[in-house]
């Protein structure tokens, strides 16, 4: 991880004095070791504040929209989360990409702090060890040793695309994608195999801790529309009551507004302050479209159409000879 | 009618009227409609026609808002595919559906409550059909409560 540190300094600050780009878009290390945050470089002397660690999780993708109105040519780094999140905004057309240099990091799985506070529980961290895929974690009193599975992120244990699938510098060797071996559908087949009433059940208690901050909105590529339906009071879908229906009306129109283009980031439930896994809805969506009309990755390429706005003569559908499922 | 959202009990003393919100196309449901009543074809008086101008028209929001204003399912009409009037407008209702379907059932609500089908102009008999069907299977199931907005009185 330091050599990758060293490069994208480099590689950064010669951008900047080349004039290559304008601006560079990477992470840099916050007060606790847990915190790695987007930050946004224009001076070739401020690279050195640049990092790559366990905790770049940050898709920097969705930046580009706002900073390309004010910039001509902006340099990103990208994994490859970030990478297919990048090829959604191309295909939305919401950004150009000639305006962009794409600077990708083959991704080995970032470590959720939280899953890690709970296995330290009161000990105070210092430092997180990385060995192949085995971590330890280091407080004052004791070092604990955990497998890469007890402390990613779900979305790096699910993750179908550890190696950027764009880009036009690659700053290390490409990953194994096995190792990132997970079964992404499980949770979801549990949940499908609940009564309706038990799946009802568990989503009004995941629903109902929405507080409509829109979090999930800000930080999904998939969610660019410049006029949202959530905000056009016209339309009456921007109600914001506190109800169980809103929150119903809330969740699924969300979830489906993005059916076809989600690259299952998974950063909506992420960044979601209320814990609410919105991933489990993306994603049932992406199951469906993968058994009804053949499997269907979003972002893995910027040109093949999204399932939704296409269709073919001889589709199924789900509604009617098997009568919805 | 009132609802107990704590018990999902509906007062016994009242009797359940089930309310059928139906999203018709112009062009061919929403005549076998026209059809059924002319002919003098019997179905229910508990469904709420709306004209759209393609089944394509429809969209997740129209049927949760059905939902939460009252209804007790939803039907979503249009032409079978390969007749769309707007040629292919269909094709895409039938994509989109099939996921909201799904989609909706994944939340828990059952999946009697909520019908896509092709009526033609010439099926009034089958648009009679589909009526009753969903119509009893809503019975069956009692008031809709899931989806139901508690503000909303009827
Ligand atoms: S989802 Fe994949 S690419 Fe993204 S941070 Fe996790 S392992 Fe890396
Ligand atoms: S981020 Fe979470 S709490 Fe905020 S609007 Fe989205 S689901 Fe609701
Ligand atoms: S819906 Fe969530 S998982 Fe899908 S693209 Fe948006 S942020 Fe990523």
């Amino acid at each position: 991880m330091e050599n990758i540190t060293k490069k994208i300094r480099a590689v950064a600050k010669q951008a900047l004095i080349d004039k290559e780009v304008d601006k560079i878009l990477g992470w840099k290390k916050g007060d606790l070791w847990s915190d790695s945050y987007p930050v946004f470089i224009t001076k070739p002397e401020d690279t050195d504040t640049l990092i790559w660690d366990l905790f770049c999780i940050n898709n920097l993708s969705k930046f580009l929209i706002k900073e390309l109105t004010k910039h001509d040519k902006i340099g990103i780094f990208i994994k490859g989360c970030d990478s297919t999140s990048f090829n959604q905004l191309l295909k939305d057309n919401r950004i150009n990409r000639d305006d962009v240099v794409l600077y990708g990091i083959p991704c080995e799985g970032m470590v959720d702090p939280e899953k890690v506070k709970k296995i330290m529980l009161n000990e105070r961290v210092r430092e997180i060890k990385k060995h192949e895929n085995n971590f330890t974690l280091i407080s004052k009193n004791k070092n604990i040793d955990v497998s890469g599975e007890e402390i990613k992120y779900d979305k790096c244990i699910t993750c179908i695309s550890p190696n950027p699938v764009v880009y036009d510098q690659l700053l290390s060797d490409e990953v194994e994608n096995s190792k990132h071996s997970g079964d992404r559908f499980k949770r979801i087949e549990e949940i499908e195999a609940m009564s309706p009433d038990q799946r009802y059940n568990f989503w009004k208690g995941e629903f109902q801790r929405c507080i409509r901050c829109n979090a999930c909105r800000d930080i999904c590529p998939a969610c660019s529309c410049v006029k949202c339906v959530f905000d056009n009071e016209d339309a009456e879908v921007s109600g914001k009551a506190k109800t169980e229906g809103e929150d119903t009306f809330f969740h699924l129109v969300r979830a489906y507004h993005v059916a076809g283009r989600c690259v299952d980031c998974g950063e909506c439930a992420r960044v979601c302050p209320a814990g609410i896994p919105l991933d489990l809805l993306n994603r049932k969506i992406i199951k469906d479209i993968n058994e009804v009309y053949g499997e269907f990755n979003a972002g893995m390429d910027s040109t093949t159409p999204a399932p939704l706005v296409t269709f073919k003569l001889e589709d199924t559908d789900t509604f009617s000879k098997k009568g919805g499922k | 009618m009132s609802l107990d959202t704590n018990t999902n009990v509906v007062n016994k003393n009242e009797e359940f009227k089930p309310l059928i919100v139906a999203f018709c196309c112009n062009w061919c449901s929403y005549a076998g409609a026209d059809l059924a009543g002319t002919s003098r074809l019997k179905y229910p008086a508990n469904i709420k026609i709306i004209r759209v101008p393609c089944s394509c028209r429809v969209n997740i929001n129209f049927v949760l808002r059905a939902f939460q204003n009252g209804a007790d399912g939803v039907v979503i009409a249009g032409c079978h595919p390969g007749d769309c009037h707007y040629s292919t407008g269909n094709y895409h209702t039938r994509r989109r559906f099939s996921l909201i379907t799904n989609l909706t059932e994944y939340i828990g609500v059952e999946k009697e409550r909520f019908k896509v089908d092709w009526i033609s102009a010439a099926e009034g008999n089958k648009f009679a059909t589909v009526m009753n069907d969903i119509l009893e299977d809503v019975y069956k199931l009692g008031p809709n409560k899931k989806l139901r907005d508690a503000r909303w009185k009827i």
